[in-house]
């Protein structure tokens, strides 16, 4: 039975409570390993790392404000099945749902891994991230306050003229717990406090009591899951209120060049070599005049519409809207709504909700006797 | 060009993705039986429907075909078992996608099509024809005119993209 407990934190400094939190998984031997966001760059961002022991855990920051990769894929790197090692891997609830779904591809092992997840309020552009802290002159100080504002629930940043605002996928997510994490941390309406959810035993092992979560975290979480869904609502009315056609879908791409970062920053994207980068799309020159002379005008480079409409087919009922896509372009295209837009849809027609459920088959791998189209 | 053609004269072209085991057998059939049905179809043969990759349907969407046709055996009887039912999958995910970028899934026929029904085939083909005379061209197969009609009216700056801004 899962039961929560309070890590309180000394001079309301939730780093340490966190730090020395980690420090325990170690040395009870839950963890050898942990998969973490760190500070680097002088606390200018936060990367990924994986660290061997209680030696490297200064400046890490499980609640990172910058999410630089959707770490499932970092978790699918180190999970084995023939293993005694155990690897902590802290992820945001995006992050667990699509390590779920490559487990069911195929692509990731749960055996040694133990998921600790984490409440989440949302990330910010690293670029913009960057530029802010910088501007501040303390990076740490910055980072404290601003968590501490979007962890309270305010909704400052997801406002137009905030100084800087929640990625465009954060702000839609109203699916930001994850209940399937074998550890949760949560910060969400704690003050300055670390509430943890555990196992009964594990809590027994690591010698934490058992105590209730307080009503603040209760009624942020309740107000920001509110909040997030009506704004995600809206976003998809007006994503549908604005295709009517075709011109629509080319309208949002037309600057796309395929050089495919939404492709490799994508979680979901499965195939090992993708078909777009065979030599079927790297046709010979007299190919492209060919088709140059059949078109008349042909928009180059060629294909961008049918790579996206593909891509979009492929990776819809398992679109799990961590909007890596759209953080990764160089264009600044809106793919965050127009991949979560289409993956609505089709999770809704298909009742599947994506890196929820372990044992419910992909879509594609099965199928009902009596659907209709 | 496309868009000035009068709806009257407009002869529709399909691309028709047909199993060998049942619709293709049965498009055969209904060639061998002399049964007359409208030129307006390209069959390509599939080893089963559940092989035909959305990819393919789309591809065709966009290179010119005003309507694709999935042919397979009727539920059950799938050579390779559950092929068709995959299909099936396939399709409801092609068509809510479609719906939801407001691009007209009706173009996109899925339909089981028996080994000895010549007659089913000729028949779907008729109804394929008629329906699609009614839309009119796809929309979709002229790239060069999607491109350049774009309105231009949703940049990635106003959409709520941090992004872009
Ligand atoms: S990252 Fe942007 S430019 Fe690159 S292929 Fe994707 S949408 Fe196109
Ligand atoms: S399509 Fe975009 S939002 Fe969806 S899982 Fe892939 S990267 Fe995340
Ligand atoms: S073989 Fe005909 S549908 Fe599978």
């Amino acid at each position: 039975m899962k039961v929560n407990s309070i890590l309180k934190s000394e001079n309301g400094d939730i780093f340490e409570t966190v730090k020395s939190f980690f420090t325990k998984l170690f040395e009870e031997g839950v963890i050898d390993y942990l998969l973490v966001p760190q500070r680097i760059s002088e606390g200018k961002t936060l990367t990924q790392t994986l660290i061997k022991g209680v030696d490297y855990l200064d400046g890490v920051n499980p609640f990172s404000p910058v999410m630089a990769i959707n770490s499932a894929k970092l978790a699918s790197q180190v999970g084995i099945a023939e293993t005694d090692k155990k690897v902590g891997v802290v992820l945001k609830p995006c992050e667990i749902r699509a390590l779920i779904e490559l487990v069911k591809l195929n692509q990731a092992k749960l055996d040694n891994l133990v998921i600790i997840g984490i409440d989440c309020a949302g990330t910010f552009e690293i670029e913009q991230w960057a530029k802010l802290v910088e501007e501040s002159g303390d990076a740490i100080a910055k980072e404290t306050e601003v968590l501490k504002d979007i962890y309270a629930g305010k909704t400052d940043y997801a406002e137009e003229d905030a100084p800087i605002r929640l990625r465009s996928a954060c702000q839609i997510c109203d699916r930001f717990t994850h209940d399937k994490a074998d550890i949760t941390l949560s910060i969400l309406g704690m003050e300055d406090d670390v509430l943890v959810k555990l196992e009964d035993e594990l809590a027994a092992k690591l010698g934490l009591e058992a105590a209730e979560a307080p009503s603040s975290h209760k009624d942020v979480l309740e107000d920001m899951k509110n909040a997030r869904t009506y704004k995600r609502e809206s976003a998809f009315d007006e994503f549908r209120d604005k295709m009517q056609s075709m011109n629509d879908m080319a309208d949002i791409l037309a600057t796309c060049t395929r050089c495919y970062a939404c492709q490799t920053a994508c979680p979901i994207c499965y195939c090992r070599v993708c078909f777009f980068r065979t030599e079927t799309f790297s046709p010979e020159p007299a190919r492209i005049l060919r088709w140059a002379d059949k078109e008349g005008a042909l928009r180059m480079p060629t294909e961008i519409l049918l790579y996206h409409l593909t891509r979009l087919n492929h990776v819809a009922a398992s679109c799990v809207g961590c909007g890596m896509c759209e953080s990764s372009c160089a264009r600044g295209i809106p793919l965050s709504i127009l991949f979560q837009s289409v993956g609505n849809e089709v999770q809704k027609k298909l009742e599947y909700i994506p890196g929820m459920n372990i044992d419910e088959e992909l879509p594609v791998a099965t199928f009902k006797q009596e659907e209709t189209i | 060009m496309s868009n000035q053609i009068d709806k009257d004269n407009f002869e529709p072209k399909i691309v028709a993705f047909l199993c060998h085991w049942c619709s293709y057998k049965a498009a055969d059939l209904a060639g061998t039986s002399r049964l007359a049905y409208p030129t307006n179809v390209r069959t390509i043969r599939t080893m089963c429907s559940g092989s035909v990759d959305p990819v393919y349907i789309i591809k065709a969407l966009l290179d010119g075909a005003d309507g694709v046709l999935v042919g397979g055996c009727v539920l059950g009887d799938c050579h390779y078992q559950s092929g068709n039912y995959k299909a099936r999958r396939k399709m409801i995910i092609l068509h809510a996608q479609l719906r939801a970028l407001g691009i007209d899934e009706d173009r996109v026929w899925l339909r089981w099509i028996s080994a000895s029904d010549g007659v089913m085939f000729r028949d779907v083909i008729f109804e394929m024809v008629e329906a699609l005379k009614a839309k009119g061209p796809n929309p979709m197969k002229n790239p060069w005119d999607i491109w350049k009609s774009a309105k231009g009216g949703w940049k990635p700056k106003t959409i709520n993209s941090p992004r872009g801004e």
